[in-house]
């Protein structure tokens, strides 16, 4: 019996290193310095507005309260802020059953915006999505 | 006049809202800490002492926590999670080593991030992007996933011996 609960510590503890080894190997590093990017928010309606930003942000959160004239609402949570009002325009998944997805070029940003690292030249687009 | 049956329903109802309680109670009360609770040490405590009747406090506690904090996107996650707890705890239910209840629920935090990631896949344009989306919110959640393992682990060491055997006692008046 000893030995299962010392191969029990044992298996949970290589788990954790392993783990702690995932993440620094993956996770997004942040860039340092000035950039300057591109949000282009699409509305329910497509009608679309771009925002040419200058930014020392490191993270779109940083980058999105630089923006001039863009208002944004969320909630915080332990994996950082998640947007759910742009521009006034309130998309929640469970009460409107949309969203607003976040794309940096024309892929779906992997990370939420308090975690998604903010490069030179980044064209963002925010655009207000129906659930399927 | 109440039958027997009757009366042994509404104790199992009594005995379920009970352990629901305490589980949300020391949820609020432990609130503050991030991803550090018992709710995985009180589950693994039911599910050992009180057998098939955990069954009904899980759906009940998975609602309760609907209601409380709203049912967004990782509430789906919970109606899987918890009972997959519950099965592990039905399987190993007549070992009686804190140490391995300990890394049971080690285990079992370190794999909640990846558990609650799924309904992420369905969230975005399509499934590609979803799955990228899931792997990258797992990832950025793994600090977390560890503060989670480390709690349940040694939470399950230090009450597991104590509180176990105020279960066992109450087990014994429950059949009497």
């Amino acid at each position: 019996m000893k030995s299962k609960k010392i191969l029990g510590v044992v298996i949970l503890a290589v788990l954790i290193v392993a783990m702690a080894f995932t993440f620094n190997a993956f996770k997004e590093k942040p860039v340092e310095g000035e950039k300057n990017i591109t949000i282009e928010v699409v509305a329910e309606d497509k009608t679309s507005t771009v925002y040419e930003v200058d930014t020392d942000a490191e993270y779109l959160l940083g980058a999105m309260e630089d923006a001039d004239g863009l208002t944004f609402e969320g909630e915080d949570g332990p994996y950082g802020m998640s947007v759910s009002t742009v521009n006034g325009v309130r998309a929640d998944y469970t009460l409107d059953g949309a969203y607003w997805a976040f794309f940096v070029g024309e892929e779906y940003c992997n990370y939420g915006v308090s975690q998604q690292p903010v490069e030179d030249g980044d064209s963002f687009k925010i655009v207000y999505t129906l659930a399927e | 006049m109440i039958s027997q049956k009757g009366k042994n329903a509404a104790f199992d109802v009594a005995l379920v809202a009970l352990m629901v309680a305490v589980i949300e109670v020391c949820k609020f009360a432990m609130i503050g800490l991030p991803n550090i609770s018992l709710t995985a040490f009180w589950l693994v405590l039911f599910s050992k002492h009180f057998g098939n009747k955990v069954y009904y406090v899980v759906p009940v506690f998975t609602l309760l926590e609907g209601i409380v904090f709203g049912f967004n996107l990782w509430w789906i996650s919970y109606l899987y999670a918890w009972p997959v707890l519950v099965l592990i705890t039905r399987i190993f239910r007549h070992n009686d080593s804190a140490v391995i209840w300990a890394v049971i629920s080690g285990i079992f935090g370190l794999s909640f991030g990846a558990l609650c990631a799924i309904p992420y896949i369905f969230t975005a344009v399509d499934l590609k992007s979803g799955l990228a989306y899931a792997v990258s919110w797992w990832i950025s959640g793994i600090p977390w996933d560890i503060t989670h393992c480390v709690g349940n682990f040694v939470l399950m060491m230090l009450l597991y011996k104590p509180l176990g055997s105020v279960m066992q006692n109450l087990q014994k008046q429950i059949k009497h």
